[in-house]
């Protein structure tokens, strides 16, 4: 329950940060967390009838649950190229106004 | 081949142009490069029509459903391809065709630019036929990682903030669908739609409220990709900013395929009706509230950025109704909306390009400016004119017939009224987008236009090529002849969605309807005039400098979710 409860924080620390934080590399570290967060949620759903690594012609009994992890395994990935994209769209933003916060952003950008 | 294997062609084969594109860029020499990079987008885009030819009686038949590779459906990714993919392939297929076309000529060019378009068209067609869940996020993920390169790829820096804001908030929403997934996974252990709706139905009370929120968590997800109100606010700055070409695909095609495939999952739930009846109530107060919203636009493409949500609204309260009939009048729409609001994306862009400016109010003389740029015929005018008369749903164009449809669902309803008062708006704001194309009247005042008044004394700002030409008289032609056809496709997307051939085609041009479409021509430029006046002005002003931020995003996106989770876990 307490793995429960920790990873609800993450997942919450996350929205916050995406939400409250003006820096777009912050925006994208929020994003991660946010991802991460779920990630785990998974891996411990998983792991929650036994924690062996299932492999063939290991212990036998308790095995986790393998497809949870492998469905994070592509979560994560396609967290990473997110991660990649974002964190070069502020780069380019960086480029051509020399700031990263996002409301001198869209002043700058004469956003309407 | 085997039927399987066919019908995996429409993801495969813009794969495979996408393989052949990158290819092209490792190649020494311009010839052989363009050559490859040609052959790639032919493979991607052109081939695939094959496949759906071939398929087509397959499909109508009732579909394909297999595993990929056969493994066991437990593990396995479920697809189906039935009448509901194909038509959704081919609208994807000839938006991006279209579009591809356009942009051989005005750009964004290269290989890399070809590789990312592809692999969005193989997201589309790979959305349109999954079965499985965790199978429909990475498609969702794919088309949006790719959707927010070509966003970019204007090169524009405020389009780099536009794709940003669009990443982090669709990114954050595809968060909370994988929270839906896990618990989805939790209540079932499978992630296959039909193992999923056979192990809830074996549940003592459906799932319950875990269910219900499981639910509520992929729907609002995916809403936010089909920008239904109240989570719409990324979309007019991306569309309004990304290049033509990627404008069009963007809202002729990316915002309808999601909303078929979260349809498909739907189905299969037992919060499913309801989700769909608030989606499709959500949909027709979108078609009124962001018309309202085009009227008070300046910026040309913006404008049009802000009908594509009213249009979608359309789709999605048709959609919402939740039946055969609903989802083929949502489909016939969302295939004219794609063809014409394709046409209108690009002859205005073209049209803003040669006359040098986006501002509805300033611009003027875009016809002799396009004629300036090389368009003697005046091809770009006359497709503007086809796409604005079919948005305007004014007979015998094709959006008359696709609008009228979704209104005959709703006779006597609210949404009826709410729906006709959107095209009388609709005709108001296209009526003051046409202004640009009036001739420049008196002597220009600033000084930088007066240079530019003597005619051939400035050369061209761009130049329409051929094949931007060849592409918009391709989906003018193509709006001409779904208007002509409109019947007979009325009938076949029956067919193909199991209805049968019973659409109200003749009831359409009975003498009540087509008094409405008079009335509601009249009121429309009735309320052009009060949008032009000074006070339409001031409150125009008024409208665009609503406060509009990342955070509002957010919060739209957490009530949209509050929402429907109350709907579905309140009002079971």
């Amino acid at each position: 329950m307490i793995a429960r409860a920790l990873v609800l924080c993450m997942f919450l620390i996350g929205i916050a940060g995406l939400v409250a934080k003006r820096n777009l590399v912050k925006k994208t570290f929020a994003l991660a967390i946010m991802n991460s967060a779920v990630v785990l949620l998974f891996v411990l759903e998983g792991s929650s009838i036994g924690d062996e690594a299932p492999l063939l012609g290991g212990p036998g009994a308790s095995f986790v649950d393998p497809v949870p992890q492998a469905l994070m395994l592509t979560a994560i990935v396609v967290g990473v190229c997110v991660s990649a994209l974002a964190l070069a769209l502020a780069y380019r933003l960086y480029k051509a106004y020399g700031t990263l916060d996002v409301d001198e952003l869209k002043r700058l950008s004469g956003h309407e | 081949m085997s039927d399987v294997a066919l019908a995996l062609a429409p993801v495969f084969l813009p794969l495979a142009g996408a393989a052949m594109a990158l290819v092209a860029k490792t190649l020494r020499g311009s010839g052989p490069a363009a050559a490859m990079e040609a052959a790639g987008a032919a493979v991607g885009l052109v081939l695939p029509w094959a496949a759906l030819a071939v398929l087509l009686p397959r499909a109508a038949g009732g579909g394909v459903a297999f595993v990929v590779s056969g493994w066991d459906p437990a593990i396995g990714i479920a697809l189906r391809f039935d009448g509901l993919a194909w038509l959704v392939d081919a609208l994807g297929f000839a938006g991006a065709g279209a579009a591809y076309l356009y942009s051989r000529g005005a750009g964004p060019r290269g290989p890399l630019f070809t590789a990312i378009f592809l692999i969005q068209t193989s997201a589309l067609a790979a959305t349109a036929s999954t079965a499985d869940l965790f199978n429909l996020f990475v498609c969702l993920e794919v088309l949006g990682l790719s959707s927010y390169v070509l966003v970019a790829s204007s090169g524009k820096p405020g389009a780099f903030l536009a794709a940003f804001s669009y990443l982090a908030i669709s990114s954050a929403a595809m968060v909370f669908f994988l929270v839906g997934l896990f618990g989805f996974y939790r209540l079932t252990g499978s992630l296959s739609y039909e193992g999923i709706s056979a192990a809830l139905a074996a549940l003592p009370d459906g799932g319950g409220t875990a269910a219900s929120l499981s639910s509520a968590c992929v729907a609002a997800a995916v809403a936010i990709r089909v920008a239904v109100m109240p989570v719409y606010g990324w979309l007019p700055d991306a569309h309004a900013l990304a290049p033509h070409a990627v404008s069009a695909v963007l809202s002729g095609v990316l915002i309808k395929t999601p909303l078929f495939a979260l349809g498909r999952l739907l189905e299969f739930l037992p919060a499913g009706p309801a989700s769909m009846e608030l989606l499709g109530a959500a949909g027709a107060v979108t078609a009124l509230a962001a018309v309202l919203v085009a009227l008070s636009q300046k910026d040309a493409k913006r404008l049009l950025a802000y009908h594509s949500i009213s249009q979608i609204g359309y789709v999605v309260a048709a959609w919402g109704m939740g039946t055969r009939v609903g989802l083929q009048a949502a489909y016939l729409h969302a295939l004219f909306h794609a063809l014409f609001k394709g046409l209108l994306f690009l002859s205005v862009g073209t049209a803003a390009d040669a006359a040098g400016g986006r501002n509805v109010y300033e611009v003027r003389g875009a016809g002799a400016s396009l004629r300036r740029a090389g368009d003697r015929r005046s091809i770009t005018v006359v497709a503007y004119a086809v796409g604005a008369l079919s948005i305007c749903a004014l007979p015998p164009f094709n959006g008359y017939a696709s609008k009228g449809f979704v209104g005959s669902l709703f006779k006597g309803e609210w949404r009826y009224w709410v729906l006709f008062a959107a095209g009388a708006c609709t005709i108001a704001s296209f009526l003051k987008l046409s202004m640009i194309f009036l001739p420049a009247k008196e002597a220009p005042k600033d000084a930088r236009t007066a240079e530019a008044a003597p005619a051939g004394a400035e050369p061209p700002r761009m130049s329409v090529t051929a094949s931007m030409k060849a592409s918009m008289i391709l989906l003018a032609g193509l709006c001409l002849a779904t208007a002509a056809f409109a019947g007979r496709i009325m009938d076949f997307t029956g067919t193909m969605l199991g209805v049968g051939a019973g659409a109200p085609s003749k009831s359409l041009y009975a003498a009540p309807e087509l008094a409405k479409a008079g009335f509601g021509a009249c009121l429309g430029v009735a309320l052009f005039f009060v949008a032009v006046s000074k006070p339409g002005k001031r409150a125009a002003t008024l409208v665009r400098a609503r406060p509009r931020s990342f955070a509002g995003l957010v919060l739209a996106f957490a009530v949209g979710l509050a929402a429907l989770g109350a709907r579905l876990v309140l009002f079971p």
